[in-house]
């Protein structure tokens, strides 16, 4: 019996968090995927569990994904944690890597979803 | 039918004949068609591309416009423009060979639009014209520095005839922008002639006039480079712009400023450290690429360099990192 | 207004056209060397009065605007038209040119560079839209025009009562923040071809487990 991941979904576009979720359990069923809307929901959300893996979308209202993914690094320095982005240039590369976290371009395709969970897989 | 027999060779000839550089590649990205204008002007004949992939003779391309632009066609069916302003000069193409030695390209618009070769299940193959608009870029050159002159005289100051203030503020802008583009390293320089005040007051505000006009004409004269900028900043006070200088030639610069000023050899016999002639304090700031950008930053730095140079006593030279 | 979309239909629209603009701005931040963010933060349907009013009427007079267009057909037609408030216009071009041109001086070559940036947002909206909706379709070459919204929504020959599907861009290039709009115009048919693909990609998506 293989051992339950727990992943979270930032990503104020719902479409996109369904589509995440859908792939995700459809290679892993018995996997448990939250979803925040926002920065601030998902650093809420961390108070209370520590998820595998945390996907979340660069481009959201507030706070924005840059920001959150840098509290979110800070807090929990051993969740593996992944930027998704369609603008992927220079600086967003960089800051990243600054922060520590990897990066993985928009859109959500099944093959990017694979990529994105291996590390959980191993 | 005659008129289909002669249609190949009649396209052949239009091809060959038309002003405009032609090329087509395959949904592999490999050269079919190379036209006798691109022969001419990249030197390099059909024989020698033809059946070749693209990105192996043009590497670089791979990751530019271009490379972006075969990829919609190829992929998405969609035509891309590159317009000779955003994107310099792609092609290696060249007006003639001295133009070649001199590193001179062709300055080039382009259209990438996709083509079906035959009908129905026709495969989908990429055209890149080329035209050159080297003449109509350069007319627009001139004509824009015509108008910048034009406009400078909006931009200058009264009285002592270089750029004013509002001059100042567009520049430093542009030149922090480009700064950024090229990677080189801005400095600013801050001056401000020491006890000026005391100088109106005792001596005149028409004596006032003269000593501005005859600093502002020696920091002029110390300036060579078309692209370093002397503007009145305030009452007193002076800014220099100095597009790829590093602090080293700053601080060289600035100290051969305040030397020049010292030899004009203006009496001021009210200045604040008994030097008895009018003096200037300096203030430099030099900013590197590695930082991130910020004009404020930047001229704030000199602004502290320039009232660090006061306190230090005047008539001297000071520099603070931005 | 008689065409809506529902919640989830209308979160996958704008979902698309950010991914679109995403790429957009990273192939503009190729070309300047700058760091480029564009997002869509809304979308409405509006009728073609009403999308030209968004575009600036100050006072009595009627803003001049400039606007650089491509049309799209094959799985859906469409009259795709990007636009920025006077006030704005331009300010993009002279950003990624590096120039600073009051809009009168605008030359043919800063034109040109204008109707290429239209020519990159239009292409990657678009193409994303078309690639997610597994969809062909072809495109024109970009147009370049200058004059009032109402001239440049009805320049392509639409119907007065065609619906103008508007997105809302922000598009920020060195702390420049910049609001314009993408319109596509979109008869019946096209509505209906696009609510149908959007639901097709709908299912395609949810219809997993």
């Amino acid at each position: 019996m293989e051992s339950v991941k727990q992943i979270l979904v930032v990503d104020d576009s719902r479409v996109s968090r369904l589509m995440a979720r859908q792939y995700i359990l459809s290679m892993h069923a018995g996997w448990l995927v939250e979803e925040a809307a926002s920065g601030e929901e998902a650093l809420q959300k961390i108070e209370g569990y520590t998820p595998d893996l945390i996907l979340i979308d660069v481009n959201m209202p507030g706070m924005g994904g840059l920001a959150a993914a840098e509290q979110l690094r800070a807090r929990l320095p051993h969740t593996h944690i992944s930027l998704l982005t369609a603008n992927v240039q220079t600086a967003t590369r960089n800051r990243a890597a600054e922060i520590g976290v990897a990066f993985m371009e928009k859109p959500i395709t099944e093959a990017r979803v694979a990529q994105l969970i291996a590390p959980l897989e191993a | 039918m005659e008129l289909e027999a002669n249609r190949l060779g009649l396209l052949e000839s239009v091809l060959g004949a038309v002003h405009l550089g032609a090329i087509v590649l395959d949904t592999q990205g490999r050269i079919v068609l190379w036209n006798r204008w691109m022969e001419q002007y990249s030197a390099m004949p059909a024989s020698d591309v033809l059946c070749r992939d693209f990105y192996t003779l043009f590497p670089e391309m791979r990751s530019q416009r271009i490379g972006m632009a075969i990829q919609q066609a190829l992929v998405s069916n969609f035509p891309s423009l590159l317009s000779q302003t955003l994107n310099k000069s792609p092609f290696p193409l060249h007006a003639n060979r001295s133009a070649a030695a001199r590193g001179e390209r062709l300055q080039q618009a382009i259209a990438v639009t996709p083509v079906t070769v035959a009908a129905g299940a026709g495969e989908r193959h990429c055209l890149i014209q080329i035209t050159d608009v080297s003449i109509a870029a350069n007319r627009e050159k001139v004509l824009r520095e015509q108008a910048m002159v034009l406009r400078s005289q909006t931009f200058s100051d009264g009285l002592t005839g270089v750029a004013n203030r509002r001059h100042f503020d567009v520049a430093i802008d542009k030149e922090q922008r480009r700064a950024k583009r090229n990677g080189g390293k801005l400095s600013l320089l801050m001056i401000d002639i020491d006890c000026f005040k005391a100088y109106n007051d005792h001596y005149g505000h028409q004596h006032g006039d003269q000593c501005l006009i005859q600093v502002s004409a020696a920091l002029t004269a110390m300036l060579h480079r078309s692209t370093d900028l002397l503007a009145r900043y305030g009452g007193e006070e002076f800014a220099i712009i100095l597009p790829d200088t590093d602090a080293e030639q700053a601080m060289k610069m600035a100290e051969s400023l305040r030397q020049r000023v010292l030899a004009l050899d203006l009496e001021h016999r009210y200045a604040a450290e008994g030097n008895g002639q009018v003096t200037v304090s300096v203030g430099v700031a030099t900013h590197s690429p590695e930082q991130p950008f910020d004009v404020p930053a930047l001229i704030g730095a000199a602004d502290r360099a320039l009232y660090a140079a006061k306190r230090a006593g005047r008539n001297r030279v000071a520099a603070h990192q931005a | 207004m008689s065409f809506t979309l529902s919640e989830l239909e209308h979160d996958a629209l704008v979902e698309i056209f950010n991914i679109g603009v995403g790429q957009a701005a990273a192939a503009m931040s190729g070309i300047v060397n700058e760091a480029v963010t564009m997002s869509v933060p809304s979308i409405s349907f509006l009728n073609r009065a009403d999308a030209a009013a968004l575009l600036g009427h100050r006072g009595e007079q009627a803003q001049r605007i400039c606007g650089v267009s491509q049309h799209y057909e094959g799985a859906f037609e469409t009259e795709a038209i990007l636009m920025f408030p006077e006030d704005k216009s331009l300010e993009i071009v002279r950003l990624m040119v590096g120039e600073l041109v009051p809009l009168s001086e605008l030359t043919e070559m800063e034109q040109e560079a204008m109707s290429e940036i239209g020519n990159i947002i239009l292409n990657s909206c678009v193409g994303t839209l078309a690639n997610i909706f597994e969809q062909e379709l072809q495109g024109s070459l970009p147009v370049y025009h200058v004059g009032t919204s109402e001239d440049i929504l009805s320049a392509s020959g639409s119907a007065a009562d065609s619906v103008v599907m508007m997105l809302h861009i922000d598009f920020i290039l060195e702390m420049h923040q910049i609001h314009g709009y993408v319109a596509f115009i979109l008869d019946v048919s096209a509505l209906r071809d696009l609510k149908e693909q959007i639901n097709l990609y709908l299912s395609r998506v949810m219809g997993r487990n």
